[in-house]
């Protein structure tokens, strides 16, 4: 569409195709021939010291380029390069630099751990990546969980106890809780007084007269003490939940606005029971790396 | 120019090619628009509303469809067909074998798109066509090389000129990659679901073999082809290099065949045929610059013609992409980079450039230059096509450096260690760091595809005046007529 056509010169190739497209036959850039020549010398080399040609059933295994390693079982291996071995030496080059600090996480104690800042450094960033690739997914992002689901773990309110050894106890071996529903063995009115003296052992209740005839349930009929004992305030043995702080796991009381509401949330726990579990994580996580958790959880808010 | 291109209508098939054209604009608009979609999908999940049909998992092999093989592929089927019959001066060989490729690809792509919201994928990435479709393609691309091969042995021409040499070694290629890839054993004759005939890590290499021919023989070379007959032809100017395009055309045919397995380094493929796959990739970056240098040369001693020709803005920006990502490929290749860069968003960056920047660019600056010659007309509006070029290159922009972003910024954190020797982040950390990059791919998709906006109205704009026209012609020929 051009009004500059070539004329057929020395330079082009003297055809012209639909009408005006013409080849020049300039010679090829010196610049690109080179820095293809330089492409094939930078193969020829990589061929040298890598594998690289297939003979046969085997192939050319490379030249300057062995790796030597230990595996985790002992096993000193010397081999001509290849990304395995590659692996395997940055694997035994991760594990001696952490055995020893390892070693001595093992044989700590907890308090040991915690008074000393490089052990407790380590054991953290440690744990941290632990946590959050094996814990957060139920407990959330700093172990805040979700109220209805899963405990919150930054605060010291503690179902299964929150010593160090209780919280190791807990992730090594895994806990279920239950509570039953009360559906068939208290009528709805009985639930509904049940429910206020509940509130009322937090400082929460509203009908002083309800609250009178829940306790003799609680205490009575309803065998709530049993496991919540007379006081309320729960038994970590079997993870029932302290009622007298204002801590809720299960009821959405927190984010009740009104009476009604507290009420309503705590009735419906006691109506249809929970059961929660707890995994054991022993089978998938190594001693040390329990202990870590343990210790990272313990400091995520009020370990006892 | 009416006079004589009333004889050019009827002494070529430019039927076929319209319908290619229109068809490769609208799974462009379908398919960039799924793009964008997902993208932001991938920052927002909640954009999938819990339908199965639109979340990203089934939407992403409808976006690379229709864009890769509705989009691109239709542009080649149409600008090849425009290229031989005028490099060859000849009908198309037979009408009927042409229609034929064009109904059957554009069922392909549709059927390949509706199949895969529904959940009917053989999950092999860029050829998750079910194996009723994939025999639906391996026909109509028989019968494509047919007519194309039938075409240029009639040409009137001594020589066959070097875009089709591009075009025949892609068709050719393409079936091959596409037959071999997909050798398979159906469950039942009543079922979509089939076995590959490969296993493991087989499997895997054949699989890749495929998808990295892909890119070079469908979304390299064909477009080189194109390139090689609208840079000379929009620039008026001689091809630079007539050595250098028989060079660098059988180093890239040959080498590319190698490449396959450096998408899978760090695998159980042997260290061996990994080695092979990086030194191709590494020999593969001067052939792949010798298209550059001949396409952007072809300009040289008409340079000016970069600030009035929106077209040729389009064609040579092509021209610089490709460039880079051909050399951003090789660099990943090597396995310490792949290490770095595999299983990251710079892949997905490094895609997009190659897919935006050079098959995109190439294609809406040669239809630019093909859409007011099929319809005999000027184009309805050139300011429109430099708003084009600008949205269009503000988007990949925008795009591949996002995309480093993530890549790179994600890869440096997954093997980030502390003071300890423990790993400095966590895995959800790395995907939250990702959020940001994804807004802006995302925000750079969206001026893209609003560049594409405008080159539909235009198009469409243009081919209504390009009707106007005609009829205005048919009736002073009446009337002429009629006087007479």
């Amino acid at each position: 569409m051009s009004n500059d056509k070539q004329p057929h010169s020395a330079q082009t190739t003297g055809h012209a195709w639909d009408g005006d497209i013409q080849e020049f036959n300039n010679p090829l850039p010196r610049w690109w021939l080179w820095g293809f020549y330089a492409t094939v010398v930078f193969a020829i080399v990589y061929w040298i010291l890598y594998p690289a040609w297939p003979i046969g059933k085997t192939y050319t295994k490379g030249m300057f380029n062995n790796i030597e390693y230990t595996t985790a079982q002992g096993q000193h291996v010397v081999t001509h390069w290849n990304t395995r071995a590659v692996y395997e030496r940055e694997m035994q080059f991760a594990r001696q630099q952490q055995a020893g600090i390892l070693k001595t996480l093992d044989q700590s104690s907890f308090d040991d751990i915690v008074k000393d800042p490089q052990k407790l450094g380590f054991a953290k960033s440690m744990a941290k990546v632990l946590f959050a690739d094996n814990c957060q997914a139920c407990h959330q992002a700093g172990g805040a969980g979700i109220v209805g689901r899963y405990p919150n773990l930054a605060d010291d309110d503690w179902l299964w106890g929150g010593s160090f050894a209780q919280i190791e106890n807990t992730i090594r071996e895994g806990h279920t809780g239950m509570m039953p529903s009360f559906k068939t063995r208290l009528s709805r009115a009985q639930i509904n007084a049940v429910s206020e003296y509940v509130l009322s052992l937090s400082g929460q209740a509203s009908d002083t007269d309800l609250v009178k005839q829940g306790q003799a349930i609680f205490e009575g009929e309803g065998g709530c003490v049993a496991c919540h004992t007379k006081a309320g305030t729960g038994n970590i043995a079997m993870g029932s939940a302290n009622l007298t702080d204002q801590i809720w796991t299960i009821a959405k009381v927190a984010s009740a606005k009104n009476p009604q509401e507290k009420r309503a949330a705590v009735y419906s726990v006691v109506e249809n029971g929970v059961t929660r579990t707890m995994p054991t994580w022993k089978d998938r996580l190594s001693p040390t790396e329990i202990k870590v958790l343990a210790l990272y959880v313990h400091e995520l808010g009020g370990g006892k | 120019m009416a006079i004589s291109s009333v004889s050019v209508q009827e002494h070529y098939n430019y039927h076929i090619i319209k319908k290619f054209v229109v068809m490769s604009l609208i799974w462009g608009l379908l398919g960039m628009f799924t793009g964008v979609y997902i993208g932001f999908e991938l920052a927002w999940p909640a954009l999938n509303m819990d339908i199965a049909e639109i979340t990203f998992g089934r939407l992403r092999p409808v976006h690379t469809t229709l864009v890769i093989f509705g989009f691109g592929g239709s542009a080649l089927f149409a600008t090849s067909y425009y290229v031989v019959q005028r490099t060859c001066q000849v009908r198309l060989y037979s009408d009927v074998m042409a229609n034929l490729t064009f109904w059957g690809w554009q069922a392909a792509v549709a059927l390949s798109a509706i199949g895969y919201m529904n959940g009917y994928t053989q999950s092999r990435e860029y050829a998750e066509m079910v194996w009723p479709v994939d025999i639906l393609i391996a026909v109509v691309w028989i019968i494509y090389f047919l007519v194309y091969v039938l075409t240029v042995r009639r040409r009137t021409q001594p020589h066959i000129y070097v875009a089709n040499w591009f075009y025949i070694a892609f068709i050719l290629a393409t079936a091959i990659l596409h037959i071999f890839n997909n050798i398979e054993v159906p469950v039942s004759l009543f079922s979509l679901k089939s076995y590959s005939l490969h296993a493991g890590v087989q499997d895997a290499m054949t699989q890749w073999w495929y998808g990295h021919n892909a890119v070079g023989f469908f979304l390299t070379a064909a477009f080189l082809g194109m390139m090689y007959y609208f840079v000379p032809k929009q620039a008026g100017r001689p091809v630079y290099s007539y050595r250098l395009s028989i060079i660098h055309f059988w180093a890239l045919i040959f080498l590319y065949m190698w490449v396959g397995a450096h998408h899978l380094h760090w695998t159980a493929l042997p260290d061996w045929t990994s080695t092979l796959a990086a030194t191709f990739s590494i020999l593969l970056l001067l052939p792949s610059w010798g298209g550059m240098i001949n396409g952007i040369m072809t300009l040289s001693g008409a340079w000016e013609k970069l600030q009035t020709d929106p077209v040729i803005r389009f064609l040579i920006v092509a021209l610089s992409f490709y460039g880079m990502a051909t050399f951003e490929g090789p660099l990943m290749s090597l396995k310490s980079v792949n290490a770095l860069s595999h299983y990251t968003d710079w892949t997905i960056g490094h895609v997009h450039s190659g897919a935006l920047g050079w098959v995109a660019m190439i294609s809406i600056g040669s239809f630019y230059h093909l859409i007011p010659r099929l319809w005999e007309t000027k184009l309805w509006s050139t300011r429109l096509v430099f708003t084009h070029f600008w949205l269009a290159t503000i988007g990949i922009v925008l795009y591949i450096s996002s995309m480093w972003v993530a890549g790179i910024g994600q890869a440096l954190m997954l093997r980030g260690f502390d003071e300890y020797g423990n790993l400095a982040y966590t895995f959800v950390e790395t995907i939250e760091f990702l959020f940001k990059p994804y807004v802006a791919r995302g925000i750079g998709g969206v001026f893209f595809l609003s560049g594409m906006v405008l080159m539909a109205i235009n198009t469409f704009m243009t081919v209504r005046q390009g009707y106007r026209d005609r009829a205005l012609l048919d009736a002073k020929l009446v009337a002429k007529l009629a006087r007479a």
